[in-house]
Parts: structure tokens; C-alpha cells; sequence
């Protein structure tokens, strides 16, 4: 498979490369596996936010997790800043976690109810960065004052509960930013917010970008927000790239026929995609499977897409000043 | 009344809920008046807290765990919801006005096929009818949400969640209700999943005629779907529009400006967004006057005491002082 290769003189912080990672699952027909993320290369420029987007059962997750190394990859290598951290364990694992960080989803689960704000923080800046005494306490209020946590000196006693879903994604980006790391995989960290208060924390990423240089993996399933958030956009689809492009590009060009059914179908585009596609079942993730994972669903899958997965391919035209466009897809133009 | 329009499916009349509780009473919904039409798709939008589900249940009389009707009037089709005695209204609700609640995925019963939990709606409601008749009933209704009538011997866990939220919205509409109430009904749902549930909707609306209370969170996908919107802010309605005018060269409600604001584009050329500062209100503590004011770029002096009244603006419903001011000059 292809990799893309850096056409900018910035470097590369992140490089995956063909991807691969599998789950072992219980069914009725016993054992079998199954494979949520299939050959899956891309990579992350400094200070670039890449949006991966996609519907459950997408892999979108499991790559952000698989990046920070909750999950270990079965095959393909990852490697940051140049390093291959794949399969390392232990001691480099724990200093890897300096530098790459996650905030997740839920706000109302990912923190601890019995510790205060403080709490939260002062843990990481000891453990990994060593500060104690005067120095610990004012990076804590840095921090909090950092993601818009104020009256700092209120905030730093409260619990978890006596915030607001706001807050307390701010606080999950403050204790990420505790250790001082280059990328943050934030999936859908604003999902379960109120509509009010997104903005604001797209803001804030967007604030502590410019501020730390920091690179950002965004998971989303919400279009609209990776075009604002994301310099580049990915799609996925059953575990395997469909498209990779500029996210202005790929908005507004977008090949992949999967990639024009969620554009259809997002709220907002006025889209009046005919949605034959009733079949409301989940991408099929079997090792076992053959072609293209959206053919099932797909207006265009013609034979060729059920036996075999298109490769990934650039399709900008020579012209074009967006670089890169991969799609993979037989019937592309 | 006025006696030109049809008579309107669902009439709230300065309805309040409150919520007792260790620090007194909670007015979770606060005169909230709002008039819905035949064959009519409202939006009703607002934000955790902002008392849009208290309502859907005040409207449905199925407020419980101390929440209760402060005051006014709920009347569907020309009856007062809250008139009726605990068997009328046991006819009343399914028959006249139904609900898909919200994570409705999980309103199915695990332990019961499909079949059974139509079946029941019937059984319940119409016990005249066969076992054949119920049948062929659910069938029609099977293939009138798009779902192939083999899955009526399915269990709720052997389904899809877009279908499952297929068959919640069957059994809403299995006795041709006139009115609907849909709270967030395609939350959890994948875009794609969401977006054919929507046009289904729209398409049985269109067929049957109900008329739907559709309550989100979703500016955008509000605006898409309904003619008319309701904006609520902390129990209150701040605005209600048209939804063609939800957009920012038309002036609204600073609230629904800022939300406006919020929402990323996803096709304009450039995309700027911009945050409504501060948080959702906490319902025990509102603040004072007009409770948005904390929040508000336009808050001015009166806003802080005096809680501002509806007023007709270009043809929309504004609370506001910025319009009350203009409306006196």
C-alpha cells in the first residue's frame, strides 16, 4: 500500500504505517476474529490536526486508541518522531505517554468523582514531571487557568460532579496537557456536550495548537466540525481508508461514494441523498472478508468491489494546489 | 380562539412544571405557551437542563418523581390533558398523542419479540380485535418503517439500532395518533442511520398527517427537518421561528444568534466559530431578570431584573428586552 510522503518541509510526528489491529470475539458460531482497523497508513505533520471521521463500527476509535498504545497493533509499524513504538512495553511505553496523550469522550466517566480538580492534575505533573512543593502548585493553577478553568482558586477544591460537562472535558484536556505532549488523540470530545458549549472547546484545541505546537489526532463522526478543526480529513470506513484529502478539498470534492453519502446525509448540507441504502446493518469486520467493506451498501459496487479492496490512490489533479487526494475506490474518476 | 385556522392539534396555555426538592420547589418549565397545527412538524430546541423533556412529559401527563403542573393548560385536539381521570387518560394517551422517548433504542422490551411489543399496543387499546387482524396490523406497519416483516419474530437485540428505532416509531404512530412527540429520537444514531430515520419520519408525517412536537439538541438538524422552531432557555421559550429564517442575516433572540454562531458550517468557504461564553444555568440558582443575561453580549441593565415578555418581531416570537425597547420607542 501506498504511504503518503511527507510534501511538506515540516516533519512528520506521527507515521503509521499499514496498520493493522485485530480483536478476538466470542459469537454463537464460536470463536472467530475480527479486524476493526485493516492496513491503515497515514501520518501526522507538526502541528497538524488530522480528523479522522466515521460511522460506529468504523475502526476511527481503535486507531486513536491503538496510537496511544491502549491497544497493541497485530501487524504494520508506528512510529513517533521517527521512533517505532508499536510494540514497545514498560519503561518506554510510560515515557511514550509523555508525548502522546488522550482525552476522551465522556467527560462524566473519565474522571475520578472521589478526587478534587487539583487532584487530577498535581498526579501527572509529580509522577511525570517531576514538580513538588510551590513550583507543583502553580503549574496547577497555569493549567487550569490554560483551558479556562476560573476562578482558578475556586476550581482547584471542587469535585468533578459540581462541574458542568464543559468544564470537566476542559479539565480531561488540562490533565493531558499535564505531561506536556506533542499529539493529543481527542475522540469525540465534544459529542456529549451541550451545543453551546462545543465551540468552546474546539476553540481551546484550537488556542492550545498555536500555543504548545502540539498536533492533534480528532475523531469525529461530525463533518462539520473536522472541517473546522482539521487541516486534513480521513475517512474510514469498516476499518479501511476510503479517503484522505485537505478537508476544504474533500468537502468540497469529495470522490469516495461513501464519503458523499455522509455529506448527504449531515445536517446542514441539504443534501437529498436517496437512501436505497436501508440496509442499517454494520460493516462486516471479519478477517475473512473480501473487497470493498462498503460495497454492500455502495450505488456504484459493481463485482470487482465485492472480490477485491481498491488501492489507495492520489487523485489530485496535477493543477490542483491541494496536495494529496487519496481515495480508494474502483470507480473513482 | 381565532376561527380562520384549523383547530390546532396541541394548545399549551403558560404551562409551568416545578420539581420538588430539599431546596423547595424547581420551576423546570416556565410559561411556556405554544400552539401546533395539522399535519405541522415543530422543533423545539434546547440545551441540557433547559426543561424540553419535562415539557414532552408534562404535555404526555406523565410527570412523576415530584415533578408536577404548576399551572396552566395542556389541551389536545380541544381537550385539556389534565381534565381527565386516569382511565380516560389511559385511552387518550397512544390514541391521540404518542411518544418516541429519548434513547428509545433501548425502549424495547429485551425479552419480547417484536411481534409481541406491537401485538401489545393493540391488545391494550383496540381488544376487539383479532389475533389475525393484529397480525396483518403489525405487518403493514413493518413495511411502513421500511423493515422486512420476517424481523417481527426477531428479539430487540438481534436488531440494528436504526432499526429498532424504526420499530419504537411504528409502534408511536400503530393507532394513527394526531400528534407525536419525538424526544431526540435519532441521538445515538450514525449520520447516515439518522438522516433515513429523519426522511422516514418526514415521509409517514406526510402520509398520515399527525403532527410532531420533535424535540433536539441539533440546531441544524432541526432546522432541516421542521417548519417552525422553539428555542427554550432555561425552562423558558426564548424564540420561536420559521425555520428558513434561522440563519444570521435575520435578528433573533441572542441566544439563538449565539448558537447560530456556534455551529460550524460545513460547506461556507471560511469557517469561523464562536462559543457562547459561560455555562448552562443551574435551574435552583437562576439568575435574575432575563436568565440569559450572564451570558448575553447585548445584556443590558433592565435584563438583570425585569425577565422579559414574548413580543412579534418580523413575524417571530422574540423574548428579549433588545426588541421590547424598540417595540416601546
Amino acid at each position: 500500500m501506498a504511504v503518503t510522503e511527507p510534501r511538506n518541509e515540516n516533519q512528520n510526528v506521527v507515521e503509521v504505517e499499514d496498520l493493522v489491529v485485530k480483536f478476538h470475539v466470542r459469537s454463537d458460531s464460536g470463536k472467530r476474529t475480527i479486524v476493526p482497523v485493516d492496513h491503515v497508513s497515514f501520518s501526522i505533520k507538526s502541528g497538524e490536526v488530522l480528523a479522522l471521521v466515521g460511522e460506529s463500527g468504523s475502526g476511527k476509535s481503535t486507531i486513536g486508541r491503538t496510537l496511544v498504545r491502549i491497544n497493541r497493533p497485530a501487524g504494520g509499524t508506528i512510529r513517533f518522531d521517527g521512533q517505532d513504538v508499536s510494540s514497545i512495553r514498560g519503561t518506554a511505553l510510560k515515557e511514550y505517554r509523555k508525548n502522546a496523550q488522550m482525552v476522551f469522550q465522556d467527560p462524566f466517566g473519565s474522571l475520578n468523582p472521589v478526587k478534587t480538580i487539583e487532584k487530577h492534575l498535581v498526579f501527572p505533573l509529580k509522577k511525570h514531571r517531576g514538580y513538588t512543593g510551590q513550583t507543583l502548585y502553580q503549574k496547577v493553577g497555569e493549567l487550569l487557568h490554560q483551558v479556562g478553568l476560573t476562578p482558578v482558586q475556586e476550581i482547584r477544591v471542587k469535585f468533578p460532579h459540581e462541574l458542568s460537562g464543559g468544564q470537566r472535558q476542559r479539565l480531561a484536556i488540562a490533565r493531558a496537557l499535564a505531561v506536556n505532549p506533542k499529539l493529543v488523540v481527542a475522540d469525540e470530545p465534544i459529542s456529549m456536550l451541550d451545543v453551546s458549549i462545543r465551540a468552546g472547546i474546539l476553540q481551546l484545541m484550537n488556542d492550545l495548537k498555536r500555543e504548545f505546537g502540539l498536533s492533534y489526532l480528532y475523531i469525529t463522526h461530525d463533518l462539520a466540525s473536522a472541517r473546522y478543526f482539521g487541516d486534513r480529513i480521513m475517512v474510514m470506513y469498516g476499518g479501511k481508508m476510503m479517503e484522505l484529502a485537505d478537508s476544504k478539498e474533500l468537502i468540497k470534492n469529495p470522490l469516495h461514494p461513501y464519503t458523499r453519502l455522509l455529506l448527504a446525509a449531515t445536517p446542514g448540507s441539504h443534501g437529498n441523498v436517496n437512501l436505497t441504502d436501508q440496509s442499517n446493518e454494520a460493516p462486516n469486520l471479519d478477517s475473512e472478508r473480501k473487497g470493498c467493506p462498503f460495497a454492500f451498501r455502495c450505488p456504484l459496487a459493481t463485482d470487482i468491489c465485492r472480490e477485491e479492496m481498491p488501492e489507495l490512490k492520489n487523485q489530485a489533479s496535477a493543477s490542483s494546489r491541494v496536495g494529496e487526494h487519496l481515495v480508494a475506490c474502483h470507480h473513482s474518476p | 380562539m381565532s376561527n380562520n385556522n384549523p383547530q390546532p392539534v396541541l394548545e399549551l396555555r403558560n404551562v409551568s412544571v416545578g420539581y420538588e426538592s430539599a431546596r423547595g420547589v424547581v420551576q423546570a418549565v416556565r410559561n411556556i405557551s405554544l400552539t401546533i397545527y395539522p399535519n405541522e412538524i415543530v422543533g423545539l430546541i434546547g440545551e441540557s437542563g433547559s426543561g424540553k423533556s419535562t415539557l414532552a412529559n408534562a404535555i404526555m401527563h406523565l410527570l412523576r418523581n415530584s415533578a408536577f403542573l404548576l399551572g396552566g393548560e395542556v389541551i389536545v385536539q380541544g381537550q385539556n390533558v389534565y381534565d381527565l381521570n386516569s382511565k380516560e387518560l389511559k385511552k387518550f394517551r397512544w390514541n391521540r398523542m404518542s411518544m418516541v422517548f429519548q434513547s428509545a433504542m433501548n425502549a424495547l422490551n429485551p425479552v419480547l419479540t417484536i411481534e409481541q411489543q406491537i401485538a401489545d399496543v393493540f391488545k391494550a387499546h383496540r381488544p376487539q380485535m383479532s389475533k389475525h387482524e393484529i397480525h396483518d396490523k403489525a405487518v403493514s406497519l413493518m413495511e411502513l418503517v421500511s423493515i422486512h416483516p420476517k424481523h417481527l419474530r426477531s428479539y430487540p437485540h438481534e436488531l440494528s439500532g436504526g432499526m429498532r428505532q424504526r420499530v419504537v416509531i411504528a409502534i408511536a404512530i400503530a393507532l394513527e395518533p394526531d400528534l407525536v412527540i419525538m424526544d431526540e429520537p435519532t441521538t445515538a444514531l450514525d449520520v447516515v442511520v439518522q438522516k433515513s430515520i429523519l426522511d422516514k419520519i418526514k415521509e409517514l408525517q406526510k402520509a398520515k398527517g399527525f403532527a410532531v412536537l420533535f424535540i433536539s439538541h441539533d440546531f441544524s438538524l432541526v432546522a432541516e427537518l421542521a417548519e417552525r422552531v422553539a428555542i427554550m432557555y432555561a425552562g423558558r421559550l426564548v424564540e420561536v421561528t420559521g425555520s428558513k429564517e434561522l440563519n444570521l442575516e435575520t435578528r433573533h433572540h441572542p441566544y439563538t444568534e449565539g448558537l447560530l454562531r456556534a455551529i460550524p458550517e460545513l460547506t461556507a468557504e471560511s469557517v469561523t466559530i464562536e462559543g457562547i461564553p459561560g455555562n448552562p444555568p443551574d435551574l435552583i440558582n437562576l439568575p435574575s431578570g432575563c436568565a440569559y443575561h450572564p451570558r448575553c453580549k447585548y445584556a443590558m441593565e433592565s435584563c438583570k431584573t425585569v425577565p422579559p415578555v414574548e413580543k412579534d418581531v418580523e413575524g417571530r416570537l422574540i423574548a428579549c428586552h433588545l426588541y421590547t425597547e424598540e417595540a416601546v420607542k
